[in-house]
């Protein structure tokens, strides 16, 4: 029964981080239609920045991560205003490709601006081990399972009642006819991947938090894509509850089954979950006219 | 198309020259030219700039001190970002372009092997530095040298010190799938047979893999009191900092392609008395201090910085090289080279055991110790 | 001299050249190529060599890809398995090269219908994220058929001895590969103009469309998956062989985005943009790595161990400035300059 609880809690714990990388993909997809690949480089970079400030500037938690957001979003504007509006009209499988080679050259930043050596982000908080009954967490784990169920309910508000979210449903819907409506499309796109850079942005921290800054920390992007595959590319909220449910079905399989299956135990998943519904648990499906 | 394949071509063969020229290239009246394939990039670029640091503190040494018979030595390097493809690319463009005139130090075991045809074909003299195993040395080829101990051997050591420390006590072993993992793997069995240990826990994990959550509660629950963790770097501080969580404290021994200082820090207090094992000397040793005083005069802040257990090793088989060509005199050549490296004996370079090699010996199989980690200086400290 | 093109017949429309030009210059190049071996020094063979590989591996992909417009990030798993293929069939069961060749066509394959039967529902992205998953799961299962696959020792293969001929030479293997990318050069260059060839760009084009004019879809998808594995298993035959050791850490998954980088920068869909992304994206490295030479040890002591860095972030930026400024890839500068050539001073 605790060895249950352990491998479900941390299940969940690192099934957060994925969620809410998932939800950062999903923003981006539902209101451009790519995949971006760039986005565990992103929380990557992210968490490094957030690493610098906590050495040099403060170590107070609100000082680094107001720090390392208001960074994230200039990355993910600066992203979309020199890398991806040029590319705007261009078949998918080309932007998806600009999204892979700004992964190779986001990824070889760290080495260049910091070095190899994992570093530890310590601002003071979610290091901490609390126990009810036998099994421990860190703070900072459920932190991000809180951080993961906050995002889900912000969305879910903003989709429904905010202008904007209104007008990013109607962009990610069709367009042109948003265009027609008085919807800035170039508007639309530059605050979707903003908030995709600062949502990763969130999800690197408390990663880095819990597993340290590497330059190996970018393959979460990768170990996130079953989650919001699983949840509908275009499913924002199912994304997340996507990453919470890879994150469990993972740990099980390496509790239960034995290892070698942990790392796969996601993508396993997604394979038999598309051969039911090929748009993901929450997607829709495309109606496509000849 | 045929046009541009065809310049293609053609600029490629004018590019190209000739075919390689005679042993002594590389080797001008001033100068001579060292060259190394080393990941530079990525995570393994961790070991691979700790490394070459350490073949240049060797190479600045030499020059500080005239160069070798009035040669200057200068040395390049090039990134295989770990991947035994480009090892062989690198390595044969080492050699035939660049005209390096010898390797001190190759990148890691499995690209190694990869590029064991190249460099045995070429004759040139190499030394392996970074992760000898056994595909190296065993057949010998006339001019590979392999610096350090094996990964089998160390864990042997390592193993055979923690059963007779805590016998009767049921273990765990967790290693990498790949051929590191398995030369791990190994030595384990080995002593497992050797002493009938009681494995109770026994598992591996992917290259990269960053969350150890699910592996640490099977361990716990399988009560595991001695566990080997056969990670490198993140793998090992994510396990011991899972351990912390749940609540257990096993005895741990780590490796030496994880024993880095910096480890103790990330692991935080949890580090505190685990065990490893090397050949190189621990930094917080007499020699090691020396070691790192003689560095910081002779390389940049950037590449002091650095510095870990691979800087000594790299440190050393770079030193077994230059001690060959000294002996060779102003004529060098390959064979020379070949031949002195194998008449090595007893050098001694102050990080690691003296070394010697031999007719038919390929490798040093330098003296292991086992040492254990102290937080509170965040070093190792050699026990007895 | 030409002067533009007239066809007359369907005949004239699918045969592969209209010049005999072409066909002149080509034997020619395969002429200097075969030759090549034995006038440039070992690197340059073995750098021939590895592009000759590529060539096959993106051909292949370039089937799937650029002819039927099925997105694959998975192709490096088709790779491996091509490449175990051979080798537990040449190095643990003894058997000879040929059936390893083979071996490393028809394993792919066949796992192509495992992967390619529940992808054909699967569109765009999705796809291409299954096939992702496909090649992580393939990693896994060579890792865990240990018996069969050696694990993680991974396995040692020899250069072959067949057909009567030995290749452990460089420049015989070289010529291996050689006949192996011309090969595959014409297999697909048939392929493209035969009636399966049509069906695969129409369901690339529309495959709604596709199928209201008969075309069954299921068929001819996983007759695309199926075709492009047995190529790139090939390809991972002879990759492993001029690694000769065969280990699943030998085929990171970077192949997978290499080779899709290939068809983009040479131009999705044609046989010849294989070839020139191959010949581009190979040279990159070299280049910017000379480049960088060029500034001499100052600039690389400047960037301490940061210059191999500098050359990974050239490499991501001279994609991104081929999709933004010429997506169309080298094959269109190609066909722009060669009609600048043919019609100057006209523009047309």
């Amino acid at each position: 029964m605790r060895f249950l609880a352990e491998i479900l809690l941390s299940g969940l714990a690192i099934g957060a981080i994925y969620g809410i990388i998932a939800i950062g993909f999903a923003v981006i997809y539902k209101t451009t239609g790519l995949v971006n690949f760039a986005q565990g480089e992103i929380a990557m970079i992210v968490a490094y920045i957030a690493w610098t400030i906590s050495t040099t500037l403060s170590g107070n938690v609100f000082v680094v991560t107001g720090g390392a957001l208001v960074a994230a979003v200039l990355l993910g504007l600066v992203i979309e205003r020199v890398v991806m509006r040029p590319m705007l009209g261009e078949p998918v499988f080309s932007t998806v490709m600009v999204t892979i080679a700004l992964a190779v050259i986001l990824r070889s930043s760290i080495n260049f601006i910091w070095d190899a050596y994992p570093q530890a982000l310590n601002l003071g908080v979610g290091r901490d081990i609390v126990r009810v009954g036998a099994v421990g967490m860190r703070t900072g784990q459920i932190a991000v399972i809180v951080m993961l169920l906050a995002l889900l309910a912000g969305f879910w508000l903003f989709f429904r009642y905010s202008r904007y979210g209104i007008a990013m449903r109607a962009v990610a819907g069709d367009d042109r006819t948003a265009l027609l409506m008085g919807i800035s499309t170039g508007r639309v796109h530059a605050v979707a991947w903003a908030a995709s850079a600062a949502i990763s942005g969130i999800a690197g921290i408390f990663f880095a938090i819990t597993y340290d800054v590497s330059p190996a920390m970018y393959e979460i992007g990768l170990k996130s894509f079953p989650a919001t595959i699983l949840g509908g590319l275009d499913a924002v909220i199912g994304s997340g509850f996507g990453g919470l449910l890879i994150g469990v079905a993972e740990n099980l399989a390496g509790g239960y089954l034995g290892s070698g299956t942990k790392e796969i135990a996601g993508f396993a998943m997604i394979i038999v979950i598309l051969m039911v519904r090929p748009f993901g648990l929450f997607g829709q499906r495309d109606i496509e006219r000849v | 198309m045929l046009r541009t394949l065809i310049a293609a071509g053609l600029a490629a063969a004018a590019f190209a020259g000739g075919p390689a020229a005679a042993a002594d290239q590389g080797v001008t009246d001033t100068e001579i030219l060292l060259g190394s394939v080393i990941p530079l990039t990525g995570p393994p670029a961790l070991l691979g700039v700790a490394h070459t640091t350490g073949v240049k503190v060797a190479i600045a040494e030499a020059n500080a001190a005239g160069g070798v018979n009035g040669r200057k030595i200068r040395l390049i390097m090039d990134d295989d970002g770990y991947i035994g493809a480009r090892t062989i690319q690198a390595t044969r463009k080492l050699i035939d372009v660049d005209k390096v005139f010898a390797i001190p130090g190759q990148s890691g075991s499995g690209q190694v092997l990869a590029a064991m045809p190249v460099l045995d074909k070429s004759g040139i003299p190499t030394i392996a530095s970074v992760g000898p195993v056994k595909g190296m040395y065993e057949p010998p080829h006339k001019n590979i040298f392999a610096v350090g101990s094996s990964y089998e051997e160390g864990i042997r050591v390592l193993v055979r010190f923690l059963a007779e420390k805590n016998p009767g006590k049921t273990w765990g072993l967790i290693t990498q799938d790949d051929d590191y993992g398995v030369a791990v793997r190994d030595g384990f069995d080995d002593v497992v047979k050797e002493k009938k240990l009681n494995v109770v826990y026994s598992a591996s994990y992917k290259r990269g893999q960053q969350d150890f959550s699910s592996e640490m509660a099977r361990l716990k629950d399988a009560g595991v009191e001695v566990f080997l963790a056969g990670g490198i770097i993140s793998e090992n501080v994510a396990m011991v900092k899972e351990l912390e969580k749940l609540a257990i404290k096993p005895v741990v021994g780590i490796f030496w392609p994880g024993r880095v200082e910096a480890v103790l820090k990330l692991m935080g207090p949890a580090s505190d008395g685990i065990y490893a094992v090397d050949y190189v000397e621990p930094f917080a040793s007499p020699a090691g201090q020396a070691f790192l005083e003689k560095a910081k005069g002779l390389v940049s802040e950037a590449e002091f910085k650095s510095i870990n257990r691979y800087t000594m090793a790299g440190y050393a088989g770079a030193r077994v090289l230059i001690a060959a060509m000294t002996r060779c005199g102003r004529d060098l050549t390959w064979a020379c080279t070949n031949r002195e490296i194998e008449a090595t004996k007893d050098l001694e370079t102050g990080v690691m055991a003296p070394m010697s090699f031999g007719p038919n010996v390929r490798f040093t199989n330098s003296k292991l110790q086992v040492m254990q980690a102290d937080f509170a200086t965040l070093s190792y400290k050699p026990v007895k | 001299m030409r002067s533009g093109t007239y066809k007359e017949t369907y005949g004239e429309l699918i045969a592969l050249t209209d010049s005999r030009l072409v066909w002149f210059w080509g034997a020619a190049l395969m002429v200097v190529l075969a030759a090549a071996p034995y006038l440039v020094n070992a690197y340059v063979l073995s750098l021939m060599t590895i592009m000759l590989i590529t060539v096959v591996g993106a051909l292949g992909l370039n089937i799937l890809t650029g002819y039927t417009g099925l997105i694959s990030l998975g192709h490096v798993g088709f790779l491996v398995s091509g490449a175990y293929g051979y080798a537990v069939v040449v190095s643990r069961w003894g058997l000879p090269p040929l059936a390893g060749f083979v071996a490393a066509g028809v394993v792919p394959a066949a796992l192509s219908l495992v992967v390619g039967a529940p992808s054909l529902r699967l569109r765009g992205l999705y796809l291409a994220i299954t096939t992702l998953a496909f090649a992580f799961i393939i990693d896994n299962l060579i890792l865990q058929a240990g018996p069969l696959t050696n694990g993680a020792r991974g396995i040692t293969v020899e250069r072959p001895d067949m057909l009567g001929l030995s290749f452990a030479s460089d420049a015989a293997f070289s010529h291996l590969c050689l006949a192996a990318a011309i090969l595959t050069l014409f297999g697909t260059l048939n392929l493209r103009r035969s009636r399966i060839g049509r069906a695969l760009v129409a369901i690339r084009d529309n495959d709604i469309a596709a199928r209201a004019m008969g075309i069954n879809l299921n068929a001819y998808k996983l007759l695309a998956f199926v075709t492009s594995a047995f190529v790139t298993g090939i390809a991972g035959a002879l990759y492993g062989i001029n690694l000769s050791y065969v280990s699943v850490e030998g085929f990171p998954f970077l192949l997978s985005i290499e080779a899709l980088a290939i068809l983009i920068v040479g131009g999705l869909g044609s046989p010849l943009g294989a070839i020139l992304g191959t010949i581009f994206i190979m040279l990159l490295p070299e280049v910017t790595g000379s480049l960088l030479r060029l500034f001499g040890t100052q600039a690389e002591a400047l960037f301490s161990t940061g210059a191999q860095e500098l050359k990974s972030t050239l490499y991501g930026l001279v994609i991104i400035l081929f999709l933004r400024f010429e997506p169309g890839g080298l094959v269109r500068i190609w066909h722009d300059v060669r009609r600048l050539w043919v019609h100057w001073p006209l523009r047309f």
